[in-house]
């Protein structure tokens, strides 16, 4: 318990001084000025919603092998935080491209990929609430994640062999050739400020999956004594009849 | 600070989408962990 | 049994079972027509847009009546329980699930062999000189979209709102389908003719990630 409020307060300090970092430290970008320091919590979102991703690919081939509940918990815990950070990236992405190229999104490799996986993960959420059986339930979901996750390099590739045969305005690209120092360190400090963000949702979220699984348990239980009370209790009065 | 709005609404949305996705989870986290005692005494009672 | 001799005999069976009613094949064709005129409402068909949106269009009309035709794969099963006594069958699980991609791949290449003429027809495109290649591109392009679409059929089928959930499932999974049998497609059509080996290799590539995925995973999926 007091674990997790420190890391909460941890990851909320790390968050105001990365903000403060972003917008004062930070030097000013030649062409775009303000609006690149966007930069700062848009690279840590995509690079976490990977993180994510990956652990719920993991967790997904954990519990085909072990059936352990513990695994799909992680699963989806690490899928909803996934698709909230993807969702970061789809919103400020077009903010940031809308003030510098006067377009607010472009089929380039990197917009659409990141896209279809937030459609992906989504996917994978909605099939969980579809299917009602847990057991079914964590394995289908397990099975798809796992397609889900072999897709995603496929979707890039193809996307990128694609677009490299169909030139497009070089977008959001070439942001680390030649990163200034400070620049650096600022993106290191954003990066580490959004990766404990994930972590304690991440956390959060698989405690969530957790209690829920112990309060069905604990239902049932009172469920199945509360019907054991019901049905002895025409028996008392049958025997009383009978005598 | 040229751009400053775009800026600041960007700010604003990465902010709010974590914030509130905590904040859904962890009100669904305390109203699950009262449910569970209130069942914990139940089962203790009866 | 081996696993191919017990896959041959569930395809039998399938393409009996179909060919007795030929209701999903039927329904199908006419589904993907009506993709195919629909599309003629959002362009003017002509020879140099035809040949530009003309893969396109073909490829996503295949991709919708396959979404559509790959539900029943499954759901058949489930009036009588006959899945269950397929299990109980001394033949690998993988054989089940293969008899039924080789099935869905057969009625969904029938689909195509009448669509494609037609196509061609109402859209003034001339696929002389590239049949033999079109048709390889369009088998690699049908397997891919027949192993995951008769995966998640299997997964589907348990759900609520199936005949929603599975395009919502395989539609994201295709996008690189899409684009790799679209350029393929695309390339035969130009004004010289050529085989994009790249895509085509792409396309071998899909089958075979997601044909070994659905391997190592079939106990998961066909279990109770």
């Amino acid at each position: 318990m007091k674990g997790r409020i420190a890391l909460v307060l941890i990851a909320a300090a790390l968050m105001v001084f990365a903000g403060y970092a972003a917008l004062y430290v930070a030097p000013d970008e030649k062409t775009m000025h303000a609006i690149q320091r966007i930069f700062y919590f848009h690279v840590p979102s995509a690079i976490c919603s990977f993180v994510a991703f990956f652990i719920v690919f993991v967790a997904n081939f954990a519990y085909l092998g072990t059936r352990q509940p513990k695994w799909d918990w992680l699963g989806v815990a690490g899928a909803e935080v996934g698709v909230v950070c993807s969702t970061i990236v789809l919103i400020t992405g077009p903010i940031w491209a809308h003030p510098v190229w006067g377009i607010w999104w472009t089929w380039d490799a990197r917009l659409t990929s990141t896209f279809v996986m937030w459609l992906l993960y989504t996917a994978y959420l909605l099939l969980r609430g579809f299917l009602d059986d847990p057991q079914r339930k964590a394995m289908f979901s397990a099975v798809f994640g796992i397609f889900a996750f072999l897709d995603v390099p496929l979707v890039y590739f193809s996307n990128r062999l694609w677009r490299t045969q169909h030139p497009q305005p070089v977008i959001l690209g070439g942001s680390n050739s030649g990163l200034d120092p400070v620049m650096g360190k600022v993106l290191l400090i954003s990066f580490v400020a959004v990766l404990c963000i994930t972590a304690v949702l991440i956390t959060d979220r698989y405690r969530l999956e957790r209690l829920r699984s112990e309060f069905d348990e604990l239902r049932f239980r009172a469920e199945s004594r509360d019907a054991e009370r019901a049905s002895k209790i025409p028996h008392a009065a049958r025997e009383a009849r009978v005598e | 600070m040229k751009n400053f709005e775009s800026l600041f609404a960007a700010w604003m949305v990465v902010w709010a989408v974590f914030f509130l996705y905590e904040v859904t989870v962890a009100r669904r986290l305390s109203k699950l962990q009262d449910d569970i005692d209130q069942l914990k005494r139940q089962l203790r009672e009866g | 049994m081996t696993t191919s001799r017990a896959a041959a005999i569930l395809l039998a069976k399938e393409l009996r079972l179909e060919f007795r009613t030929r209701e999903l094949l039927t329904t199908t064709v006419i589904f993907a027509l009506v993709v195919v005129v629909l599309f003629s409402f959002a362009f003017e068909p002509t020879a140099a847009e035809s040949r530009r949106y003309g893969p396109g269009l073909l490829w996503i009309a295949f991709l919708f009546a396959g979404s559509l035709m790959l539900n029943p794969s499954f759901a058949r099963e489930q009036s009588n329980e006959t899945l269950d006594a397929l299990r109980m069958a001394p033949i690998a699980p993988f054989a089940i699930l293969l008899g039924k991609m080789l099935a869905n791949c057969v009625f969904l290449a029938v689909a195509e062999a009448i669509l494609v003429p037609v196509f061609a027809v109402l859209y003034n495109v001339s696929f002389s000189g590239v049949a033999w290649r079109l048709i390889l591109v369009l088998v690699l392009g049908t397997l891919g979209l027949v192993i995951t679409g008769t995966v998640f059929s299997a997964i589907s089928a348990h759900a609520r709102m199936r005949e929603l959930l599975l395009p919502l499932l395989l539609l994201p999974i295709l996008t690189p389908l899409l684009i790799a049998s679209v350029e393929a497609t695309a390339s035969l059509l130009a004004e010289q003719p050529e085989l994009d080996r790249t895509w085509v290799a792409f396309l071998a590539g899909f089958d075979i990630v997601f044909l070994t995925a659905s391997w190592l995973m079939c106990d998961f999926l066909l279990e109770e």
